[in-house]
């Protein structure tokens, strides 16, 4: 391509950009599958969700296609989990797709962690001695029911300011889920309550507010910063803290690779358990609900078949 | 194929063909020298750099601001400072074999680094390993300008280039000093593959560098016939991979490196017939050395 080509395309691209919208369903682009099954229980039909990760991928790591550029050009609200899980890949493609109405700060630029829970929130000066820190807080914090009914409700406040004259359709939908929601809780509730305070060791540090709310006890992380294999010391120290709390359970995500967790648990006779951190993570996990539901499910019987305590 | 999605690309596109113009030529040095990882060796050298500049405590701890810039130049040179220095007619060690060896042990000492690191890895592997998709107008026009920096530096001087890379000996012989135009062409080139891996990632940026060279030296011996064989190669490639990265909605980079090697065994195949001389004459050539 020569640049007698470029300028004219460049100028059709200027034109094209900002369009008008009619009052079709609003198009809502999410970074996860989660937020993206959240928006769905809130908008209905009057919106158009799209998820740029898969639920099986590391949302940390994700690889940028053609059509994210696509999706996020015609997107008239974005939804991202922030907290910097998405600082490797969603930036650039957000300058990229030149919709100045899903730009950060923008009013179709949502972060949803903005009014959710956040845990490990580092406070006064991060120091090397603290190891892996999130300066942020650390973004995996969709993994709490609660959390899940917050970003609903501030889902439901955008889409309400998007289109005004659905708001009552929309307040009504996110009623209609924190009801079912909270049905739910009171099952995977009753599912934990004998087994509060089990100890578990998780691979990465994915799962602080899903230990918080079911009463788990991390004692520990088999690779405590994603990609950087740990130190020997490390790893003994883990397995003979393990045996000396006679800890039967490692939790993983079914991204990472299960030799490392498979050989501590060797060591300590533990058993490594896969669960889902993000909707779509495996065929049938279709919804938020759904996805507790199969990690609430999957937890209580290893708990069981391992007598973990 | 949708028609928007020819905005997106078009600062893609041309970030690829700043990459095919300069590195088709580097290419040509680096497969006449032989030294053909010698830019991921670099690439990582300078990541290593980065690295150890995020861990100062008066850099910042910013990815993307200036000490971490200028240390990763700073160990790029360094780096083609040991690989001007190494370079011996005479030594017994292949070169091929110190490029390694600087890789593998950036590559760890970049772990070790990252290990006492308290932001995220995530920054650094970004740094690594570029998307091309998401080239903006403001990298394009700043690349382009740098590497026509470089670009004339080498047309200048390219009689002393095109005599170190082709044949040192002769070139010592005849006076020029070898290590001092070797540590320039190591550091200009070390230089554009650190800002090019930004932009496009190791994996491309190594195609951009070796596929179009080799290409044509299947069908010509003359450098200026092989630099515009490469360098249309390089266009055409750049094309047909972003046209199907959009068509099958597949990560651009990845599919543009594909293509390369697709294009590449394409013309492998034809080159006996669009070149039978050559070939012949290479057949007969490894008759002889057997």
């Amino acid at each position: 391509m020569n640049l007698r080509l470029l300028v004219p395309m460049l100028a059709a691209a200027l034109l094209a950009a900002p369009g008008v919208h009619a009052a079709g369903p609003l198009n809502v682009v999410t970074t996860t599958e989660d937020l993206a099954a959240i928006a769905r229980e809130v908008g209905g039909d009057r919106v158009k969700v799209e998820a740029l990760s898969r639920g099986y991928q590391d949302p940390h790591f994700v690889e940028a296609k053609p059509s994210f550029v696509l999706k996020l050009n015609r997107a008239d609200l974005l939804i991202a989990v922030g907290r910097e899980l998405e600082i490797g890949w969603l930036p650039p493609l957000v300058t990229q797709s030149r919709n100045s109405r899903i730009q950060p700060g923008a009013n179709g630029y949502l972060d949803a962690s903005l009014t959710a829970r956040i845990l490990e929130i580092p406070t006064g000066q991060i120091t090397r001695a603290m190891g892996d820190v999130h300066p942020q807080g650390n973004p995996h914090y969709w993994l709490d029911p609660g959390n899940g009914r917050r970003v609903a409700q501030a889902i439901a406040q955008k889409l309400s300011t998007l289109r005004r004259d659905d708001a009552a359709f929309f307040a009504q939908r996110e009623a209609d889920f924190a009801g079912r929601l909270a049905a739910a809780e009171k099952r995977w509730d009753a599912l934990m309550a004998p087994y509060k305070g089990t100890r578990v060791v998780t691979y990465h540090r994915s799962w602080p507010n899903f230990a918080e709310r079911f009463g788990l006890n991390v004692i520990g992380y088999v690779e405590p910063r994603p990609g950087i294999p740990p130190s020997p010391s490390h790893t003994l120290d883990l397995i003979q803290e393990m045996k000396r709390q006679n800890v039967k359970l490692i939790l993983v995500e079914p991204y990472f690779d299960l030799k490392t967790p498979n050989a501590v648990a060797r060591e300590t006779g533990a058993r490594v358990v896969v669960l889902l951190p993000s909707v779509g993570g495996e065929k049938g996990v279709e919804d938020y609900i759904k996805l507790f539901d199969y990690d609430i499910d999957t937890l209580v019987s290893a708990i069981k078949e391992t007598g973990a305590r | 194929m949708d028609a928007t999605v020819l905005q997106f690309l078009a600062a893609p596109f041309a970030a690829s063909l700043i990459l095919t113009g300069i590195h088709a030529y580097l290419g040509v040095h680096v497969v006449e020298r032989g030294v053909i990882f010698v830019d991921l060796s670099l690439a990582q050298i300078a990541a290593l750099g980065g690295t150890i500049a995020l861990l100062l405590p008066f850099a910042g701890h910013d990815p993307h601001g200036p000490w971490v810039y200028w240390i990763s130049l700073a160990f790029t040179l360094l780096g083609a400072a040991i690989f001007s220095t190494i370079r011996g007619h005479h030594a017994r060690i292949p070169q091929e074999a110190i490029i390694g060896i600087s890789y593998a042990v950036a590559s760890a000492a970049a772990i070790l680094a990252m290990s006492q690191s308290t932001s995220e890895g995530e920054h650094l592997k970004h740094m690594l390993v570029g998307n091309i998709l998401a080239v903006s107008w403001d990298e394009v026009l700043k690349t382009a300008a740098l590497y026509g920096v470089v670009g004339v530096f080498h047309y200048v001087f390219r009689h002393r280039f095109l005599a170190i890379s082709l044949d040192p000996v002769a070139a010592e012989a005849s006076g020029l000093n070898v290590r001092l135009w070797d540590f320039l062409f190591y550091a200009s080139f070390g230089f554009v593959v650190t800002s090019s891996v930004s932009m496009a990632g190791v994996l491309l940026v190594f195609c951009y560098l070796i596929v179009p060279s080799v290409a044509a030296m299947l069908y010509a011996d003359r450098i200026g016939t092989r630099l515009a064989i490469g360098w249309s190669m390089g266009t055409v490639v750049s094309g047909l991979g972003m046209f199907f990265s959009v068509q099958f909605d597949l990560p651009t980079g990845a599919t543009m490196v594909c293509t390369f090697g697709l294009v590449l065994v394409v013309m492998a195949i034809l080159r006996p017939l669009l070149r039978p001389g050559l070939a012949r004459r290479d057949a007969e050539a490894a008759a002889v050395s057997r």
